[in-house]
């Protein structure tokens, strides 16, 4: 991930405290339960987490549609609550479900945008002109939107969000239901906005849009934030790296097998003994294979198989994994997201 | 972005400036570039005519209602009036032609009709994210909801005016100042039931309640205000129950005002209580569109 250069950078959100709760017939729903973030100025930073863990609801607070129970959120340089309307003016906003009016043409669609920001009628066209080629749209600008397919619509409701070239950029899951093709284009679109000096903010209940995208993580589950960083640091911290070995020994020789290779291994400083807070055990054996916590992949996983010939043991098969974000939610919250009913 | 635009040109310079300044600098810079070219926004009755021509578009897209606007009311003056002239000089009828008591009935009730569906397509918008989106821009609730007002006006006034010329043809007694008059009240009536109907869409927000409330109030509304036939036909209870819905005053000032009578205490009531119904209904309406949605 290419860190946002500068040596410089202003915030481009602030929050702290954040809390909201909902009336659900007699009971009260705590969706954010203390929340704090500093988004810096042009990073693309994303919002981590299952249906329901309260990113929708966070995004909600800090676009001024919902107001906060306690906290404080300041976007763009202007409170959240004390200035709403500086706050509008200055950020876009793409919901879930997109808000392009569907009987309208997309041209007709930016140009209200535009005019509603205040760009004159002229600049309006001309900006709608422009965002139109950038999202390959030039050909259906003056069909109605309805006649769209799904990833037409998400290019148009990105370029509605951008028109006034807002500071901030908030995305409430910009990918869901989009095919791969459509995904890798609308990731390229906002590295490039990101580029041009906007800070982008995205929730995601994908593992690898958050890997990939965002210069920046933060896990949500439950209304709080559970682990904050860059995909990378989340990763190592979280998880460490690991090996995973498949030898041809019998099932029952497995764990003595693992724990020798662990304490080998920790002898050559190529894993930790004990394992850094939080990390997986040094060694663990399912059916077939060993999974060794190691410092570095590439010189514990030669060492290993030289272990193994020297012991004359054949392998039948190694991986060497680089641990994912689902470890990292795994690790924190012990359960993964898969777990808790969404596809990753 | 392609930095065709000066504008693009402005933010592509933003991270440089930031590095070259101190923090604190930075965010004045900052501040001053995110209000470029709007710092003093787009004036009220410029987003209000933003909105009123979205949603005049919206309409013109679907013919099938126009269609329908203007041959349900005509349907009424073709297929009502024979069972009307059945009733006409007889006991409390009121005198003069039938279309004189007829033709502004059926105007109430198409002013009814072009404000109360309204809260259909806001519920519509709300289920696309169209409210949604809109709300995040700095653009004034009260002017989105004008936009529909406005439109629906419109939508109150061209049916009208048909009906006043087929009527005329038929035996109703035009008074052209009259006629202006009760149009610009029932004007106002299109606005109270257009606001209302939005204001009821975004609190009840499904369109099964909305239609549950719209006609289960539509029928007590119109038959005591008295648009179809006049209440003056009814037992004293009715009359009395009809003094307590604000749209029969709207009904006698308009039978007043379409024969020509313009300067009548009933206008005068009419007039307020409708100006009183609109001020109210468009309050309600800006409310909701502020706190829409949780």
């Amino acid at each position: 991930m290419d860190a946002p250069p500068g040596p410089i950078r202003d915030t481009a959100v602030t929050v702290s405290g954040l809390r909201k709760s909902f009336r659900v017939k007699d009971k009260t729903v705590a969706a954010v339960t203390g929340i704090d973030l500093v988004v810096a100025e042009g990073e693309i930073f994303g919002l981590l987490g299952p249906n329901g863990a309260g990113k929708t609801t966070t995004l909600r607070i800090l676009t001024t549609l919902l107001p906060a129970d306690d906290g404080q959120a300041t976007v763009a340089g202007a409170d959240v609550r004390r200035a709403p309307r500086l706050v509008r003016r200055r950020i876009g906003y793409v919901g879930q479900l997109g808000g392009a009016d569907p009987s309208a043409t997309g041209r007709e669609n930016l140009l209200l945008a535009g005019r509603l920001y205040g760009l004159s009628a002229s600049a309006a066209r001309q900006r709608a002109t422009e965002l139109l080629a950038v999202f390959d749209l030039a050909a259906l600008a003056d069909r109605a939107v309805r006649t769209y397919s799904g990833g037409q619509k998400r290019r148009l409701e990105v370029a509605l969000g951008i028109m006034h070239q807002p500071r901030v950029l908030f995305l409430d899951e910009p990918t869901t239901g989009l095919d791969p093709q459509n995904r890798a284009n609308l990731w390229d679109q906002l590295r490039r906005l990101r580029a041009g000096g906007a800070t982008i903010v995205v929730t995601t209940h994908y593992l690898d849009e958050a890997d990939q995208l965002c210069d920046r993580v933060a896990i949500v589950d439950q209304g709080k934030v559970i682990a904050l960083g860059t995909p990378d640091e989340l990763k190592d911290r979280y998880s460490g790296n690991a090996i995973t070995l498949t030898p041809s020994v019998p099932a029952t020789d497995l764990p003595a097998l693992a724990s020798d290779l662990a304490a080998e291994l920790a002898a050559r400083a190529l894993a930790d003994a004990a394992g850094p807070a939080g990390a997986p055990e040094p060694a663990t054996v399912t059916d077939t294979t060993i999974r060794l916590a190691v410092t570095d992949t590439t010189r514990a996983m030669s060492a290993a198989c030289g272990l193994l010939a020297a012991r004359g043991i054949e392998v039948a098969g190694v991986s060497m994994a680089r641990p994912t974000l689902d470890d990292v939610f795994l690790n924190e919250t012990g359960k993964t997201l898969r777990d808790t009913g969404v596809a990753a | 972005m392609s930095g065709t635009s000066e504008r693009s040109g402005a933010v592509a310079a933003g991270p440089a400036r930031s590095e070259a300044a101190r923090p604190g600098e930075a965010r004045q810079g900052a501040t001053a570039r995110g209000d470029l070219g709007q710092a003093g926004g787009t004036p009220f009755a410029v987003q209000a005519g933003l909105f009123f021509r979205r949603k005049m578009l919206e309409s013109l897209r679907q013919p099938a209602w126009i269609v329908m606007g203007l041959t349900t009311p005509l349907l009424y003056l073709a297929l009502f009036t024979p069972l009307l002239n059945a009733l006409a000089g007889g006991p409390g009828f009121p005198k003069g032609h039938v279309l004189d008591v007829f033709v502004p009935g059926i105007l109430v009730l198409i002013a009814f009709g072009a404000g109360m569906g309204a809260g259909w397509t806001v519920i519509w918008e709300l289920d696309t994210g169209v409210i949604e989106r809109l709300r995040v821009t700095p653009a004034s609730r009260l002017a989105l909801l004008l936009g529909t007002v406005i439109r629906d006006i419109v939508m109150f006034l061209v049916p009208g005016v048909v009906v006043i010329a087929v009527g005329s043809v038929a035996g109703f007694h035009a008074h052209p100042a009259g006629l202006v008059v009760l149009l610009a009240l029932l004007s106002l009536l299109t606005a109270a039931c257009s606001a209302t109907s939005s204001a009821l869409g975004l609190a009840l927000r499904q369109i099964g309640s909305l239609a549950a409330v719209v006609t289960g109030a539509q029928l007590p509304l119109t038959l005591l205000a008295g648009i179809l036939l006049p209440l003056s036909l009814g037992p004293a209870w009715l009359r009395v129950l009809g003094h307590l819905n604000p749209m029969y005053y709207a009904v006698q000032a308009a039978r007043d005002l379409a024969a020509g009578t313009i300067a009548a205490a009933a206008v005068g009531v009419g007039f307020l209580i409708t100006g009183a119904a609109a001020a109210l209904a468009l309050w309600w309406g800006t409310r909701a569109y502020q706190r829409a949605m949780a």
